[in-house]
């Protein structure tokens, strides 16, 4: 399991993090929310081990991730990063297939085990049929679902993704998201990701944390984390949170500085209606 | 990128496909072919064209001394050295393009030649003047064999500031890297000069010749002497294939795939300035083909490294060959080095290639 104490990051002498202590849980979809600068994805690049505490530690099953090997960590751990570079040409199935790189010595190739996890990769993302297609050539909701079966192929038990849905237009992360939960309930994955939208993360997630300004603010089932005071303390937005039919709450909100404009951005009404219809 | 034509999809749950394996193999055959042609072609052609039997009774030693002479003790020797720095040059610059992300890198505009043609002059006018005859064209001088050395030991020094100074937070950053190697380059080839200007009057002309790059005069002690670092850069080359393919991924995806980055690209930097300064020890700096033949190789082979590779050595040899050859028999007797038809052959090519990118 995933968890960290006390832990404080820092890019130099400018700090970031400051003395988080939280748990991921087992299995769970776990949503970092926060505002830009917050400190959602220097958590989740120290999560993968790719920063050293200033203090404080991450530990992966009660061990420290930054004394585990990486060649270790890879098989528990994937990570997206938030801009995937993508290499020259490459075609699908072998950007995927990349992902098994982890279980083979360095100098070896793939093995016939290491291409059915990759087409077993590709058919739980729905990418089979675009195996031979270049990946510069496909649409962004296919390339994160490329992407996310590559992370797949690596067969870990912890999925890391930085504001996986970022780049995409809005049909494209819903289906992103729901590819995740799907991900999560049939196979076992712990997904841990950082997301701009409030009322995406209050739909998929199991547990959400809220950052601010590099501290812990809130962490909690979605009910108990998105409420109005919470959500006009850290984003400076007054809203007005009602639970859907499932149960989620979902919040609808607008600036403060614009009260009565209609509202810009992250929870414009037209999500209200389409969540109604996936919810 | 396209592949080449003709990929048929091997669909199916076995095996990862190789795309169109046929393709490859004709890939693979016509750069060979073109190989042994332009080697024949070396051996032929010249400021006196030999016949088909004046060439194979050279080869078996069994005909006239003249005829001997030029296959066996110039032609030949000259030809195979022009392989294998074409060879040198382009694994080298598809080494250092892979490495840094970044399709300009390659050992002449990273300053990783500059770093080693100032010290390799500056040791040959040292040598020349304590020994007095360090005569690079000279095969018993002592010269020939310690060029490579201390080029190498000027290409590592250049290579690592370019490296380092190419970081930023931490990361290596494709356009400093760039830059901070164009400026590098830029200032040691003005050291370069200034060095000649000074001490090189004894040999201003035989020095300037073996900075454009130039296989007169090259001999069975000049390929001898490139061999051991080919061998060295073939096997460095091939161990470096696989982790390559993860390389080209964003740095922090690389480390979460568990591929230590840091050893592997000093050692991907390591094998492509040992190939290409000690290219530069023995023929001095010759241009573009570290910048071209990773390109062609890319375009034919698609995303393939492991073939691109192939396509780098057969390829790179042939550029090189070709180039000498067009070199010393378009303006007889007059020869012009191989670096300059390299270049004056390339650049259009160049510029034809990225005026169709899309």
């Amino acid at each position: 399991m995933l968890r960290t104490e006390h832990l404080s990051l820092a890019y130099g002498d400018k700090p970031v993090v400051n003395n988080v202590s939280l748990a991921i849980p087992e299995g769970g979809i776990t949503c970092l929310l926060g505002p830009n600068g917050s400190g959602k994805s220097t958590l989740l690049k120290s999560f993968a081990g790719l920063l050293s505490a200033r203090s404080g530690q991450v530990y992966l099953d009660d061990r420290p991730v930054e004394q585990w090997d990486r060649s270790k960590l890879a098989l528990r751990l994937a990570m997206l990063p938030q801009k995937p570079i993508v290499p020259d040409g490459i075609q699908v199935q072998n950007l995927v297939a990349l992902g098994r790189f982890p279980h083979r010595k360095w100098w070896q190739r793939n093995l016939t085990t290491d291409n059915n996890a990759t087409f077993e990769a590709m058919a739980m993302t729905g990418v089979s049929e675009l195996a031979e297609r270049p990946v510069e050539a496909l649409s962004g909701g296919q390339q994160q679902r490329v992407w996310i079966a590559m992370a797949l192929a690596q067969e870990t038990d912890i999925l890391l993704l930085d504001e996986p849905t970022t780049f995409l237009d809005w049909g494209y992360q819903l289906e992103v998201l729901e590819l995740l939960s799907t991900l999560n309930r049939e196979h076992g994955l712990t997904v841990v990701m950082s997301l701009h939208d409030l009322n995406q993360a209050a739909q998929f997630a199991d547990r959400i944390a809220v950052l601010a300004g590099g501290q812990l603010d809130t962490i909690g089932s979605p009910r108990e984390v998105i409420t109005e005071p919470l959500i006009n303390r850290v984003f400076r937005v007054q809203t007005s949170v009602t639970l859907g039919r499932d149960g989620r709450p979902f919040c609808s909100g607008f600036s403060e500085s614009a009260r009565g404009n209609p509202p810009a951005s992250e929870s414009s009404p037209v999500h209200a209606t389409a969540q109604s219809e996936t919810g | 990128m396209t592949h080449p034509a003709t990929t048929t999809p091997r669909a199916g749950r076995r095996g990862i496909r190789i795309p169109g394996t046929g393709s490859v193999a004709r890939l693979l055959l016509a750069g060979g072919l073109s190989l042994v042609v332009v080697v024949v072609a070396g051996v032929q052609l010249g400021a006196v064209d030999l016949t088909w039997s004046q060439v194979w009774s050279g080869l078996t030693g069994d005909s006239s001394q003249h005829v001997q002479r030029v296959v066996f003790e110039l032609r030949l020797p000259r030809t195979l050295t022009g392989a294998l720095i074409g060879v040198h040059f382009a694994l080298s610059g598809w080494l250092l393009q892979l490495l840094s992300r970044n399709p300009l890198a390659e050992a002449g505009i990273l300053g990783i030649s500059a770093g080693a043609s100032l010290v390799a002059v500056v040791a040959f006018i040292i040598g020349d003047w304590v020994v007095s005859s360090a005569d690079p064209y000279n095969n018993t001088s002592f010269a020939l064999q310690y060029l490579p050395l201390f080029a190498m030991a000027g290409g590592l020094v250049t290579a690592l500031a370019v490296y380092f100074l190419g970081m930023r937070h931490g990361q290596l950053s494709p356009v400093k890297m760039t830059l901070t190697g164009a400026v590098i380059a830029g200032m040691l080839h003005a050291l370069t000069t200034g060095a000649l200007a000074f001490w090189g009057h004894a040999h201003t002309e035989l020095v300037a010749q073996w900075l454009a790059g130039s296989l007169y005069g090259s001999q069975w002690q000049h390929l001898r002497t490139l061999l051991p670092w080919t061998a060295i850069g073939l096997v460095g080359v091939a161990l470096l294939v696989r982790p390559l393919e993860v390389m080209q991924l964003d740095d922090q995806h690389v480390r979460t795939l568990g591929l230590g980055l840091n050893r592997w690209r000093a050692f991907a930097l390591l094998i492509a300035t040992l190939l290409a300064a000690s290219a530069v020890g023995v023929v001095g700096p010759v241009g573009f083909i570290g910048l071209l033949i990773p390109h062609i190789s890319r375009r034919l082979a698609g995303a393939n490294l492991p073939v691109q590779l192939v396509l780098c050595v057969l390829l790179g040899a042939v550029l090189a060959v070709l180039a000498d050859l067009l070199g010393r028999t378009l303006f007889t007797p007059y020869e012009v080095p191989v670096g300059v038809v390299s270049a004056v052959l390339g650049v259009p090519f160049f510029l034809y290639l990225l005026s169709r990118q899309p």
